[in-house]
């Protein structure tokens, strides 16, 4: 079984860096006289336009977002431990509590994503799809670092999930950072980001 | 028969476009949208009309399904669990309401996105699309055409622009009482060329003759061209790339052919975007001639003494709306904050504000867009209420095209407010 997983890992990584590379697509040259930085524009995005005083989204809803936050860490924390049980590294508990700890958190996304009306305007089946896929990894790494099932059982679930990875929407673990990336290094270069310190974003709002 | 070739040509120009434009930009925000759905307060369409279908993160999906369905493994294999859309007349008819009157590509929602989503981006996809099978919304299209026909949006013949020019000069030089002003044309030699919104030819010359004031003052060496004077491109708004590079190519032609070291752009948020930032990669080549807004011009004015100014000439309080084009795309958002606080009185910054800013509800073209109009204004309650909270009786815009949408949200939210360029200010207090 790890053996199947281990090439279930591989498949997920290859076809994920081979989607950015189709997805760049050669790439484009920038004819435009740069005004800015790209990397202080890719600095920014991923540290102050992160934070909630700079983030809309956050701002409005910061349940949403700590709840999507918690799911995010109980995946890694799963994702993590297969790769140790792949590479023959025994996992204790505290794997168990991050994914159960995490899994209320996946429990009421798919539920929104069932009731809320804006989801379901632009709801797929694979959404569903994806996320009963992440709870039940959750459940999988919890029983498995709790040795309620043996290790044998993640792996197993392990296969198929890895393999669904890089098709659907769960590919996110990668264009994210490669979109907002991106973005930064355009308004970087423009010299939009980062903002300018005297910026009033209206954080009372 | 004919019809079903005329479908499948369509359908075959429509592929071609998305595989085109995705190409090392867009595909990267096409593949990475978890659907969180919490992108709905930035968008003032969704704030003022909240229904799903104007979030954006749900347009932005519109255009993502057909990505999908032609250029993701599970799309060409389950289109259903993917939720990929196939690329037909019918589906490509639903796509305008959602990329040209549900969006105006300000890319606010982007700077918020949970993810770091250029959703402006993803819509442009698919105006590029709609612009390559002739979808374009009839009142965009028809500017897009005037544009390419007669050289400026307006389809103002040239003898008309000529006229206003003298009258111009007339007026400015009694209202200057000197006698050596003048609204040079076609002038070879000159140092800069200056590109003008047709709109200052045609309905708001003040800020036509303000800069031409402003130049006067500081002694510049100038010209407008009778030819191509028009900073705007509809092209961009449209999605047509082609005609975005034609009317860059043929401005940068009569640059070349007047002997100008620069071209200056007029207050115009996406006709500098246009110019400064997408022209050079439409034509796919570095300019010879370097081009800036007019804005920092006028402050290198102000910082070298060329011009004098004297800020207890505008009293009332004055307000500043950012076009998202100049601002949030251009990057230009502070030579007009040091403008105006060295122009006026009392300064008073709108909240949020510079790449934060909110869309006033013209953008994107909406403006020629009637069939959108009643969206537009009601989307336009958002900037309204930004000015109301701040007390001001002026608003400067840099951008024309917002001054439009500015002036018919002033007389429908009844704000009491009077809408005016920069360089308008900085005319009134010239010394």
């Amino acid at each position: 079984m790890r053996i199947a997983a281990a090439l279930a890992l591989l498949w997920a990584v290859l076809a994920l860096l081979y989607q950015v590379v189709l997805a760049r697509g050669g790439g484009r040259t920038d004819y435009s006289v740069r005004a800015g930085h790209s990397g202080r524009g890719v600095l920014y995005a991923f540290t102050t336009a992160m934070l909630p005083t700079h983030k809309e989204s956050v701002r409005h809803h910061p349940g949403k977002f700590a709840v999507g936050l918690l799911l995010h860490v109980g995946v890694l924390a799963a994702l993590l431990e297969i790769v140790l049980l792949v590479a023959g590294v025994a996992v204790g508990w505290p794997w168990g509590v991050l994914a159960l700890l995490a899994l209320p958190a996946g429990i009421y996304l798919a539920v929104r994503r069932r009731v809320s009306p804006v989801l379901r305007a632009m709801n797929a089946p694979d959404d569903y799809v994806a996320i009963v896929a992440v709870c039940a990894l959750l459940v999988m790494a919890a029983l498995s670092a709790f040795g309620i099932v043996a290790p044998a059982v993640l792996l197993g679930y392990a296969v198929p999930f890895l393999v669904y990875l890089p098709l659907g929407k769960l590919r996110h673990v990668i264009f994210f950072f490669v979109a907002r990336a991106d973005l930064g290094r355009r308004l970087g270069y423009r010299g939009t980001l980062p903002l300018a310190a005297e910026r009033n974003h209206g954080g009372q709002d | 028969m004919a019809d079903r070739t005329s479908d499948e040509k369509t359908i075959r120009a429509a592929k071609e476009m998305l595989a085109e434009s995705i190409r090392g930009l867009g595909a990267y925000h096409l593949n990475a949208c978890v659907k969180c759905g919490l992108c709905g307060e930035s968008c003032h369409i969704f704030l003022t009309e909240p229904d799903p279908e104007n979030l954006p993160g749900v347009k932005a999906w519109k255009v993502m399904q057909h990505y999908r369905r032609h250029h993701t493994l599970l799309g060409r294999l389950a289109p259903r669990v993917a939720g990929a859309r196939e690329l037909t007349p019918a589906t490509l008819d639903e796509l305008v309401d959602t990329v040209y009157g549900r969006c105006t590509a300000c890319g606010r929602c982007g700077l918020h996105c949970t993810i770091g989503l250029d959703i402006g981006a993803v819509i442009r996809v698919g105006r590029h699309m709609l612009a390559a099978v002739d979808k374009v919304p009839a009142g965009l299209q028809r500017t897009v055409d005037n544009q390419l026909e007669t050289g400026n949006q307006m389809a103002i013949p040239r003898d008309e622009f000529l006229a206003t020019t003298e009258w111009l000069a007339d007026d400015l030089r009694l209202e200057m009482e000197d006698d050596t002003v003048r609204l040079p044309v076609d002038e070879k030699g000159a140092r800069a060329l200056y590109l003008v919104n047709p709109r200052e030819v045609k309905f708001f010359p003040l800020s036509l003759m303000a800069a031409a004031g402003v130049f006067h003052r500081a002694k510049e060496s100038w010209t407008l061209s009778s030819r191509f004077y028009d900073v705007t491109n509809y092209g961009f708004y449209s999605g047509d790339n082609g005609v975005g590079g034609e009317l860059t190519r043929r401005v940068m032609d009569e640059a070349k052919s007047l002997g100008v070291e620069e071209v200056i752009l007029s207050e115009c948020g996406h006709g500098f975007r246009s110019f400064r930032w997408e022209g050079p990669n439409w034509i796919e080549e570095r300019y010879p001639i370097p081009m800036r807004s007019v804005l920092e011009l006028v402050e290198e004015y102000l910082d070298t003494g060329r011009i004098r100014v004297d800020p207890s000439k505008n009293q009332r309080r004055v307000t500043l709306h950012d076009p998202c084009n100049l601002v949030r795309w251009g990057g230009v958002s502070e030579p007009q904050r040091r403008i105006l606080k060295r122009v006026v009185n009392d300064f008073e910054e709108m909240t949020p504000n510079r790449a934060d800013n909110f869309c006033c509800g013209g953008g994107g073209g909406m403006l020629s867009m009637t069939e959108y109009g009643e969206r537009r204004v009601t989307s336009g309650r958002v900037k309204a209420d930004q000015i109301r909270n701040t007390g001001a009786k002026i608003v400067a815009t840099p951008c024309h095209n917002c001054a439009d949408q500015l002036l018919e949200i002033t007389k429908h939210y009844k704000l009491g407010t009077e809408i005016v360029a920069v360089v308008e200010l900085v005319y009134d207090a010239l010394v």
